[in-house]
């Protein structure tokens, strides 16, 4: 929750208050006067923690990288399931298997981008594509969606299954190189988040299953895996922050478990009462709104010149 | 960063921080006075936040609203105080006009979304809370809270309710002079309540403007509406009709029970009907808006002088809505409706008509005895209620620290 902002609009004349407005603190450090010896572990206040700098990401992206391979290899042995029920002509344990790889693929999210075009292949929608779902182009996990829940046929999802575990495994020989640029990835805490919103608890993604509780899931698995691998940065210069975004996630893990300790299992989302998925999304947008201030406080770029946060000051100094 | 340079950028900031505290209009006698003698829908037009009553019940509409209803998910009753109280923090800062935080490089997530430019004036804006009955359940303890005459909205035998758009713990009405006032305040109550505050539904409205004719505007039926509201000047009738009072839990009195209820109006059906036809149903000349045989809006029907309804048709809907018989009198509402229009339907109609919003002490008394009378008039061809919900308005914040809602978590 944003507070606080109402207290700095109205205490324009205090420059200290004015200084704290942007949040994080961090970033208006200014890069003229890092300290001479690290102070980090004398100090707790944030301002005398050095900014963050690229090199301090390979790191948690090597991390990061190490975890998306750790789910690769599940994943194609979900999708080899998946090949075998299809070839049997057994929707129902095909739909299993693609459930279980969709959610697998969905807790990786966090570096759709540098996936480039293997992404798109691997999980694009229809949208975009000239035709919709009947474009050749659309391919994938959701073109098998579409075959094994809007038609309720093996024998549609079968053209797409073989090229499927064909990508995965490009992908899974191009994890350990793919280049993940630090900015990006900071961003990522919020964004992964953000795609759930936009792409999954709108009913966009998975129309056919129905799946966006289990990518809401994974997803939620994914923001926390790169928030864990940004731990050390973070916490060193917003601890409040770490709190406020931990607390934020709980709240959505818990409603979560909630929908799925009532129903046994988390069921399709267009079968999810109003007032459940107003909750959930609720969290999910709240989460978000915390995780937003992740970049603010580990921007890796160097220092942008200060600025009054008030459009009208700047001229007025000339 | 040299010195030199960060002299000058200190120097700036500080005239910068000067020239800000001026603009904010309010502590400065003579942009006071200014705001004063503002025409109506002047940007400068101010409207306090603070009273014995929540501003947006009596004060005067402006052109355009929003109704957005909220879901309260917070994890904690303590959490939800806070939203609340942050609630009213923003509708007391937007409400007063103020120098938006647009962001500066290296800040994270931009402060204000910008929509109105670097400064944020008033607009009339108002900000109005309320709850609905579900908020008063077993999650955050209220249940011994409850105002006494709050449910949840029932359907009525005419409705056709859309679950989906009606109901809500928390509603929230903002009324401004212009659209991007209201949109920017939107935007910023829903953020600064993320996560404790989930939207549920929002509808828009808006009013014809008050330069086209004298009187009440007229609503998407082409007829002058409002027309008989009680007199908000008269405190003692707003006390009888309006502001709760000992029957209530202390926290409550001096709020009010808001009705809103989506109206959809079948304006493709009613544009086929003859304005005979149409001003019989009305009750009213469709030109001047007069009762039926008389000359000016704001005559009186005169029905004792029309028992067998030859010239105002006993099931006319302002006969109905209000007959002005003594017996009647105690069940009138305080209406303070918007017109609205969104898409198109399955089958190609426009959906537009009528946010009705009413204000009174007592649901069943007033509001409920009004909609009994009207069911089956010959208008429910034409109208369709799809939405809205019952809210109670708790009273105002009393200060600049207190907060809507407050008593309820004493």
């Amino acid at each position: 929750m944003r507070v606080g902002l109402g207290a700095c609009a109205a205490a324009l004349a205090s420059l200290a208050l004015l200084a704290g407005c942007g949040g994080g603190g961090a970033a208006t450090t200014s890069a003229g006067s890092p300290p001479a010896q690290p102070l980090e572990d004398l100090v707790l206040l944030s301002g005398n923690i050095p900014r963050v700098r690229p090199a301090d990401y390979v790191r948690p992206t090597a991390e990061y990288r190490r975890y998306v391979l750790t789910q690769l290899g599940p994943m194609q042995r979900e999708v080899q399931r998946l090949r075998a029920a299809v070839a049997a002509g057994d929707l129902s344990a095909a739909r299993g298997a693609w459930l279980a790889a969709d959610e697998r693929y969905e807790s990786i999210g966090a570096a759709y981008g540098a996936f480039g075009d293997l992404d798109a292949s691997i999980n694009g929608g229809s949208g975009g594509l000239r035709g919709g779902v009947d474009s050749p182009e659309f391919t994938g996990l959701h073109r098998i969606e579409l075959a094994l829940w809007g038609r309720g046929s093996t024998a549609d999802a079968a053209p797409y299954v073989g090229p499927l575990a064909a990508d995965l495994a490009k992908l899974r020989r191009s994890v350990p190189t793919v280049e993940i640029e630090p900015l990006e990835y900071a961003l990522r805490s919020h964004e992964v988040l953000e795609g759930t919103l936009d792409l999954q608890l709108s009913g966009r993604e998975s129309p056919w299953s129905g799946s966006a509780l289990r990518a809401l899931r994974a997803n939620l698995k994914g923001t926390e895996v790169v928030l864990g691998t940004l731990h050390g940065l973070i916490t060193r210069r917003s601890p409040t922050l770490l709190q406020r975004i931990e607390r934020s996630l709980a709240a959505l893990r818990a409603s979560i478990s909630e929908v799925e300790a009532a129903g046994g299992s988390l069921p399709r989302w267009d079968r999810v009462p109003d007032r459940v998925q107003t909750r959930l999304a609720g969290l999910t947008a709240g989460a978000a709104e915390q995780l937003a201030y992740v970049p603010e406080v580990i921007d890796p770029r160097p220092p942008l010149p200060r600025k009054s946060s008030i459009g009208t000051v700047e001229a007025e100094a000339r | 960063m040299s010195l030199r340079r960060r002299e000058l950028l200190i120097g700036g900031v500080a005239a910068g921080a000067g020239a800000a505290i001026s603009r904010i209009a309010g502590v400065d006698p003579a942009a006071r006075a200014e705001a004063v003698t503002a025409v109506e829908g002047k940007l400068s037009e101010r409207v306090g936040f603070e009273g014995a009553h929540q501003a947006g019940i009596l004060t005067a509409r402006p052109r355009h609203a929003i109704f957005a209803s909220f879901d309260a998910i917070a994890a904690s009753p303590a959490e939800l105080a806070e939203g609340l109280r942050t609630l009213s923090e923003r509708g007391r800062l937007l409400s007063g006009g103020y120098d938006a935080l647009l962001g500066s490089p290296g800040e994270g997530p931009t402060p204000d979304s910008g929509v109105l430019g670097p400064v944020v004036s008033p607009d009339a804006l108002t900000v109005t809370i309320g709850f609905g009955a579900s908020l008063f359940d077993q999650r955050y303890g209220l249940a011994s809270h409850r105002p006494l005459g709050l449910r949840p909205m029932p359907a009525f035998p005419d409705d056709d309710l859309d679950q989906s758009e009606c109901h809500g713990d928390v509603i929230v009405q903002l009324c401004a002079n212009t659209e991007e006032t209201l949109l920017h305040a939107l935007r910023d109550v829903s953020r600064s309540t993320r996560g404790v505050l989930g939207p549920r539904w929002k509808i828009e409205g808006f009013l014809p403007s008050p330069t086209r004719e004298s009187g009440a505007g007229r609503n998407l039926l082409g007829f002058k509406d409002g027309t008989a509201n009680p007199d908000v000047e008269n405190e003692r009738t707003m006390r009888e009709l309006v502001w709760t009072g000992s029957e209530e839990p202390p926290w409550a009195r001096g709020g009010t029970y808001q009705v809103v209820r989506i109206i959809r109006n079948r304006v493709e059906f009613w544009d086929r009907v003859s304005r005979s036809e149409q001003e019989l149903m009305i009750g009213r000349d469709k030109a001047a808006g007069a009762p039926l045989g008389k000359d000016a809006e704001l005559d009186d029907p005169e029905y004792a002088q029309d028992p067998k309804g030859e010239r105002i048709p006993l099931d006319a809907h302002i006969r109905l809505a209000r007959p002005r018989t003594p017996d009647t009198e105690g069940s009138r509402i305080l209406r303070r409706g918007y017109n609205y229009s969104r898409g198109i339907d399955e089958a190609d109609q426009l959906d537009m008509g009528l946010v009705f919003v009413s204000f009174q002490r007592d649901l069943e008394r007033q509001f409920e005895a009004v909609q009994k009378r009207l069911a089956g008039e010959p208008l429910v061809d034409y109208v369709v209620p799809t939405g809205g919900g019952y809210f109670f308005l708790p009273p105002g914040a009393r200060d600049s620290q207190d907060w809507v809602g407050s008593g309820l978590f004493l």
